[in-house]
């Protein structure tokens, strides 16, 4: 078996045996929709898997920051939401699009500055700091501006929600573009700047980032700043698209687990300090192939999540069979 | 020897990844004798022992156990033909008593708390070990959790016990006793192997010696008929010697000190530790493991900072207080610890990355982008000063020898140009050649006019490269000698005492 492991090792290089498995298992869910499933390939189809996977690809290049930096951030659904309702407030109050944005973003890095806070400072764990703050963003919202409604309409004829759901060329939406601009920028931060290799030192080794004087506060500031304006993109763009904030997308936590799902199927391990934009996009490719695919095989989204379960759950064990953690690899360099 | 062999290794091999850990190996173990194994890191004696004890499984080879070919499965088919391997890092559960630890893997569905407590309270005093065999493992000290694995062993009525590097976190007196147990050992017709790197120890408590080089099996030999001399050309094969004496004493003189330390403090580990260190010198700080020494270091680095009891530290005169080591590295001290692997380097990642980061943590300024060439410049002028090998590109620094991967950490720091570095045990499991190198790192460092701390438990490296040694005990400075009046003896009784 080692054998076998070791020869398509070699032959990919350094590469991650699991992008090649997703990769292939993409490909394979590809052509076996389009020869069984009516309108799935088509043009018409292909832009709707596009822009209905914009908020998850905007989402996971925010998470995915997160992780490879050895954190996690919990709170960005609530961040989204919180982040639409902030945005759908200030036009209800009458504010021109530009000043309610600025508003809103200026309130989503307060946000991303104080799970950075908690995180960095009171160096509490960021799965434990970020779902208390996704509770109390959540809770205060729903108490402040919906009077504890889960549904906050959005004006759909309101230039400031029309403009981000407008075709800028023929096929070629607002949504589209932000996610290629995100996703451009997500691959400058980590692989050409200096935050960016200093966010892989200490997914690496954190101890090690902290002794050689890395500025792991401030870095940590920016990573969860980071992860909050993603956050606000995506729901920005979902609020507008369906017309409503539904804060539902919260509670029933079927989108951060897709978010999670998009990470790790892409091949970033949660321990951190591993990947980069190609496992995002393959990460987010499967996913929504195969949420677009079941969707129009009408299989229910109960069916739906029973699949992408086990699909994460085998996604795993074949990283952990491909890739054994045992004493033979834990000890390379030590015989 | 005489009778049949215990355990007969014959023609054993150990391929990782095309890489041969072991190859060839003839071993044999006799029943009542104490066989060291010496060997630089990746000579191949851990593996040697992983065999024997069912971790790892032979590439090609057998196994003898009684004249009998075995194949063990894992280390409980090895536990139950009376083979037990007591590791460096202890395998007992903190939270179960002494005697739980014993028979741990054995219990029966119902254990009488008091019949086990008995068994453990006999094969304990059997030993003349004085442990209590209800208290928790995890309140013991490294030394008493190894002789309770021990007792375990002996309970388990093990004829073989492989011990790998037992007397490395232990005091002097502690591997005394040590020693002592393994005689009564003996005594009872129990065979052990023990992994040593104190080569005096294989020497005096060995019957047997195998000397290990590059995998392969260099020779086999009664103990009495080695020396140290000897044992080192075996070791490293060809007429490299061991490292001489090459210190050149200089005098404080009148320079300021580049660091001074009055008072630190920190809850029961620091106690009003006083110190200075001048700019040239290699300061060295001697003591037990638990003295203070790494800890007084991670204070003055901003690494620690909860439960400083107080205490004042001037750099060049100027008081410093630093929160993290950022600040410390800024102003140019800089940490090299002792455990490279958890704080040390970045395993994903290539020698060139590593070194960068070190690079970046000091001079990044106000840039944005990574400064690619010059990012390399710096990585390729340290790679060439401290000559590291094996990595011709981007291969991770998981993949080198560990002498190299010492040398990736002090370059990651010394390319930060600072001004006071302070070398927490530099010279630990890295191979013989390498630790030549790593001193005369330390000592051309020094001479550059730079500060330096050299914390080590290995007296021979304190005295050969310090100017001025001090001595560290209960979390301060009980001893300060120059060079000349500084003495093993005299170090040790300042240390223990």
């Amino acid at each position: 078996m080692t054998l076998i492991t070791d020869a398509i090792g070699k032959m990919l290089g350094q590469r991650n045996i699991l992008e090649v498995v997703v990769l292939g298992v993409n490909v394979a869910l590809i052509i076996a929709f389009a020869i069984l499933v009516d309108g799935f390939a088509t043009l018409g189809n292909l832009s709707v898997i596009l822009s209905n996977s914009t908020p998850l690809a905007i989402l996971s290049c925010g998470m995915a920051v997160v992780i490879i930096s050895r954190g996690l951030d919990l709170s960005i659904i609530a961040v989204m939401v919180a982040g639409a309702t902030t945005y759908a407030s200030g036009i209800e109050a009458g504010l021109p699009g530009g000043l309610a944005l600025l508003i809103t973003a200026a309130a989503m890095i307060t946000v991303g500055m104080v799970n950075a806070w908690l995180i960095a400072f009171a160096e509490l764990p960021a799965m434990l700091a970020t779902l208390a703050s996704a509770m109390v963003i959540m809770g205060l919202f729903r108490f402040a501006i919906l009077q504890g409604e889960f549904m906050l309409l959005l004006p759909k004829s309101n230039s400031a929600v029309q403009i981000l759901t407008t075709d800028i060329l023929p096929g070629i939406s607002v949504p589209i573009v932000v996610t290629a601009v995100v996703l451009v920028a997500t691959w400058v931060l980590l692989s050409r700047t200096i935050v960016g290799e200093i966010i892989y030192a200490m997914g690496d080794n954190f101890a090690a980032a902290r002794l050689s004087g890395l500025p792991v506060r401030p870095v940590t500031v920016v990573i969860y700043v980071w992860a909050a304006l993603m956050a606000m993109l995506a729901g920005l763009l979902i609020s507008s698209a369906s017309g409503a904030v539904d804060f539902r997308m919260v509670t029933n936590g079927s989108l951060l687990f897709d978010v999670i799902l998009v990470v790790v199927l892409g091949g970033i391990p949660l321990r951190g300090g591993r990947g980069g934009l190609r496992n995002i996009i393959l990460g987010v490719a499967l996913i929504a192939v195969l949420r677009n695919g079941m969707t129009l095989m009408n299989v229910t989204t109960q069916t739906q999540d029973v699949i992408k379960g086990i699909v994460l759950l085998v996604a795993i064990a074949t990283e952990n069979f491909l890739n054994p953690r045992d004493i033979e690899t834990d000890t390379v360099g030590d015989l | 020897m005489s009778g049949q062999a215990i355990v007969k290794v014959k023609g054993a091999a150990k391929i990782y990844g095309g890489i041969a850990a072991l190859e060839g190996a003839d071993f044999d173990l006799y029943a009542g004798e104490i066989h060291a194994l010496a060997g630089e890191n990746g000579a191949g004696k851990s593996t040697l022992c992983k065999l024997i004890a069912g971790v790892t499984r032979p590439t090609s080879g057998t196994i003898q156990i009684d004249g009998e070919d075995v194949k063990f499965a894992n280390p409980k088919d090895a536990t139950a033909r009376g083979i037990a391997m007591v590791y460096q890092e202890t395998s007992l559960v903190p939270q179960l008593t002494v005697a739980q630890n014993m028979v741990l893997g054995r219990e029966r569905p119902f254990n009488s708390v008091r019949q086990v407590r008995n068994a453990a309270r006999q094969v304990l005093q059997s030993l003349n070990f004085k442990v209590d065999p209800s208290q928790l493992a995890g309140t013991l000290s490294t030394a008493k959790r190894q002789m309770v694995e021990i007792a375990r062993a002996v309970l388990n009525e093990a004829r073989v016990v492989i011990l790998d590097e037992p007397t490395a976190a232990l005091t002097p007196e502690e591997t005394d006793h040590l020693f002592d147990l393994m005689r009564s050992l003996q005594k009872r017709g129990v065979a052990m192997i023990f992994i040593s790197h104190a080569l005096e120890e294989a020497l005096n408590h060995a019957d047997r010696i195998t000397v290990l080089r590059n995998g392969r099996l260099v020779t086999t030999g009664d103990a009495a008929d080695f020396d140290r001399a000897k044992l080192i050309r075996h070791m490293i094969g060809d007429d490299l010697e061991e490292t001489g004496n090459t210190t050149i004493h200089r005098p404080s003189g009148p320079t300021p000190p580049v660091l001074q330390v009055e008072n630190l403090s920190m809850g029961s580990m620091l106690n009003n530790m006083s110190f200075s260190v001048f700019p040239g010198q290699i300061t060295g700080i001697a003591g037990l493991i638990g003295s203070g020494r790494t800890e007084a270091a991670k204070v003055i680095v901003g690494h620690t900072k909860r439960n400083i009891g107080g205490g004042r530290i001037w750099l060049d005169g100027q008081e410093i207080r630093y929160s993290v080591p950022s600040q410390a590295i800024a102003d140019g001290i800089a940490y090299i610890s002792e455990d490279r692997k958890q704080e040390g380097f970045f395993d994903t990642m290539s020698t060139a990355r590593n070194i960068g980061l070190g690079w970046l943590a000091k001079f990044r300024g106000r840039r944005i982008l990574l400064p690619r060439s010059q990012l390399r410049k710096a990585a390729d002028e340290w790679r060439s000063r401290l000559d590291i090998q094996g990595d011709d590109g981007d291969k991770s620094v998981i993949y080198l020898s560990g002498g190299n991967q010492q040398k990736v950490v002090i370059a990651k720091s010394l390319v930060q140009n600072p001004r006071l570095v302070i070398f927490d045990e530099p010279t630990r499991g890295v191979d013989i050649g390498a630790i030549a190198e790593i001193r005369r790192i330390v000592r051309s460092f020094a001479d550059s006019g730079a500060g330096v701390i050299l914390i080590s438990s290995y007296l021979p490296e304190i005295l050969d490269l310090s100017d001025r040694i001090l001595v560290a005990k209960s979390g301060t400075i009980v001893a300060d000698f120059p060079r000349e009046e500084a003495t093993a003896t005299r170090i040790l009784h300042a240390a223990i005492h």
